[in-house]
């Protein structure tokens, strides 16, 4: 009698034992990835006149009721017509991603890509996305807008950060992309400049935005 | 002019008294200490530079109990890390997050200070009072104070250099097998701070061989002297790169290496013309001033037959210039090479006009000069070393950490404290997230991601301007703050949905 009360005891105790263990909670080891090794960064200076960024998300810009995207899907020509990467219609295509696929790469130099927004229109602001997948600055960015597709007469423009006559500083790009406020302007083509940029002499474009309506 | 050299001459290789001998190491002594008080105020108050949070986190990784393996790209040789790791052990760290800028940079600060010291041993080859001017001016021109304060391996790789000179010097001049085995170990030092050691090898052997030339005479070393020193070299290089023969090297990297660093020197984005360390070196009020002295320096001693050390200092300088200058790859803290010859230089300059003449009224103008120098000198250390520390308008802040990075580990806590995670979880999705890892090193649950990969769960994201893809996705909801990681570059700190976010 007291031997097998014995050994129910012993048998218990164990299986308290092992009940507690076995319900102890553990930390949840988790092997974090480790930041990979850079070498020393590469300033970027010697931007005249860059504007400081925004910290935080960009103010709500008012617009007209009705007002659209219209350069969505419309045509592109560009100063360079065979992009060394991608091609010009990615930049209509409503994609802003910044991933390889999603933008074209124009040649060195002073170059410039053109929407045909196929007619007159009040333009109310131009978002342009260079590039964002690395912080870099485009120089002597100019948005233009105009009824003349050589752009020869009746110029509008609604951005300038050239170096030394431009009237806007110039910017850091994001993936917010920049907002140039177009002031209702009208016209039916825009021409957008650019001269290299603080990694490359290489000139790139994501996404270019129209927002505005068509004139009555 | 040839009075003034034999006057030098008589001055230099005059033996000493025993009490002018510790009258003169006194003042070295007195100098080393001064610089060691000028280099420790504010010490940990400048923010980590990429390059100093990277070689912060490898001391980390060790103090952790992780072996140190040679790694051919971006980490230099392990002499910073064995001489860092006793230091902060005595200051009583134990792991990464123990570790302070503080604990860190005194380990240059002790080494920039030591090599003051060193002047004093070069009274004999030099001169008391070259030596004693470029003790002066390494400790406490803008240059060396601003870089002894770095926790990088340039200050070790200088303080290395000096003593091979030195040392490799009197093992010829005193054909001293034991000697010249510690002027091998010496360039073995500087072999397992920096790779570019093999620049400096070849300097200083062309230095040597040009000045015998000229000279038409020179102390050929013994086949006991190339022996000792290859043994001395390579029994401390393999102490050094083996830590003390716990792990050995893959024979492999060491030709990775040699790819590697010959691919930097290319640029890699920080190419920069040939003038670039002339005019780095001629800034601010005392630049030119300085840079004069050590112009006329190595004229006077390449022109001087009889002073064979001056004029081995004057073609090494030389050359370590034009070398330096012709690889495009530049950055600031290089022209602490060039340090250790130019203050001497300059020494050999203050001297040569000192010596050439005997009109009190002359000697009482290098006097006024060398004062004027050093209100010039104290006006550029103040401006550089601490007042404008991280600014862009100090060109010896390179591509730095901006001070509005401070914010960003004080932020998270705050986030943390109010939205009761004490122990947060932080994501950085970031191809460059340095020297993050530095400042978030005392949150316990952080990960690092590179842009295309899935992060895992988190309760705040770091990214940086570019977010694109599925994490654009999964962060359409959280709000950005941005923090300004160097001039002009960005990391945006991603705040949960619901959170109630209050600036405290």
């Amino acid at each position: 009698m007291n031997k097998s009360f014995l050994n129910i005891s012993v048998i218990a105790g164990l299986l308290i034992a092992i009940t507690t263990f076995a319900d102890d909670p553990v930390p949840l080891k988790t092997e974090l990835p480790k930041p990979l090794f850079v070498g020393t960064p590469v300033p970027i200076e010697n931007v005249p006149n860059l504007e400081t960024p925004r910290k935080g998300k960009r103010p709500d810009f008012l617009v007209p009721a009705g007002t659209i995207n219209l350069a969505k899907g419309k045509k592109v020509t560009a100063s360079d017509s065979e992009p060394v990467i991608g091609t010009l219609d990615l930049i209509t295509d409503g994609d802003k991603g910044g991933d390889e696929g999603s933008w074209v790469e124009l040649g060195p130099g002073r170059q410039w890509v053109q929407i045909d927004l196929e007619r007159n229109a009040n333009i109310y602001a131009v978002m342009v996305w260079h590039y964002h997948a690395q912080a870099r600055v485009y120089f002597d960015v100019v948005v233009q807008v105009s009824n003349d597709p050589k752009f020869e007469k009746g110029v509008t423009t609604i951005f300038d950060d050239t170096n030394g006559s431009g009237k806007d500083r110039a910017y850091l790009e994001t993936y917010q992309g920049k907002l140039m406020d177009a002031k209702g302007v009208q016209g039916r083509y825009i021409r957008l400049f650019s001269n290299g940029n603080t990694t490359s002499k290489l000139n790139h474009y994501i996404e270019v935005e129209v927002f505005g309506k068509s004139a009555a | 002019m040839q009075n003034a050299e034999t006057k030098a001459r008589q001055v230099t290789g005059k033996p000493l008294s025993h009490s002018s001998f510790i009258i003169r190491q006194s003042a070295f002594v007195f100098i080393a200490l001064l610089a060691l008080a000028v280099r420790l105020p504010q010490l940990g108050e400048r923010p980590m530079h990429t390059d100093e949070s990277i070689n912060a986190y490898l001391a980390g990784e060790l103090l952790a109990g992780e072996k140190y393996h040679y790694d051919p790209k971006d980490r230099h040789g392990p002499a910073l890390m064995e001489l860092t790791l006793p230091i902060v052990r005595v200051e009583g760290a134990k792991e990464f997050s123990d570790l302070t800028e503080r604990r860190l940079r005194l380990v240059p600060v002790l080494v920039g200070s030591a090599t003051v010291l060193l002047f004093g041993a070069a009274i004999e080859i030099f001169g008391f009072i070259p030596s004693l001017v470029a003790a002066l001016l390494f400790a406490f021109a803008p240059l060396p104070v601003y870089y002894h304060r770095y926790f990088i391996h340039e200050t070790m790789f200088v303080a290395a250099t000096f003593g091979l000179i030195l040392s490799g010097w009197r093992a010829l001049q005193k054909k001293s097998a034991m000697i010249a085995a510690f002027s091998g170990g010496c360039a073995a030092l500087m072999l397992a701070c920096k790779e570019t050691a093999a620049l400096h090898f070849v300097a200083i052997g062309l230095a040597i061989a040009i000045s015998w030339r000229l000279r038409r005479a020179g102390k050929v070393p013994t086949f006991k002297i190339w022996l000792a020193g290859g043994l001395g070299f390579l029994i401390t290089a393999i102490l050094l790169f083996t830590w003390a023969g716990q792990n050995w090297p893959e024979p492999a990297d060491w030709f990775r290496a040699i790819s590697n660093f010959t691919a930097r020197a290319g640029g890699e984005g920080h190419e920069k013309p040939v003038w670039y360390y002339l005019v780095l070196l001629a800034g601010g009020w005392s630049g030119v001033a300085i840079l004069s002295l050590a112009a006329l320096g190595c004229v006077r001693a390449t022109r001087n037959p009889a002073a064979a050390a001056k004029s081995v200092i004057a073609f090494y300088a030389l050359l370590i210039l034009v070398i330096y200058s012709a690889i495009p790859y530049k950055t600031p803290w290089l022209a602490l090479n060039f340090w250790l010859p130019i203050s001497l230089l300059a020494g050999f300059a203050i001297e040569w006009s000192w010596l050439t003449t005997v009109k009190p009224a002359i000697r009482a103008l290098i006097i006024i000069f060398c004062a004027g120098l050093g209100l010039l000198i104290t006006h550029d250390t103040w401006q550089r070393v601490f007042l404008h520390w991280a600014e862009k308008k100090n060109p010896y802040a390179y591509a730095h950490t901006s001070e509005d990075l401070l914010r960003l580990p004080v932020r998270l806590k705050e986030l943390a404290r109010q939205n009761k995670t004490p122990n947060p979880r932080i994501a950085v999705v970031a191809a460059d997230p340095w020297p993050l890892p530095w400042y978030l090193r005392k949150f316990s649950t952080v990960g690092f991601w590179q842009p295309d990969q899935e992060t895992g769960d988190a309760d705040f994201f770091i990214t940086t301007t570019e977010v694109s893809g599925k994490l654009a996705e999964r962060l359409k909801d959280f709000r950005p703050e941005f923090f300004e990681i160097r001039p002009n570059v960005f990391m945006q700190l991603w705040s949960p949905p619901k959170m109630d976010i209050r600036h405290e």
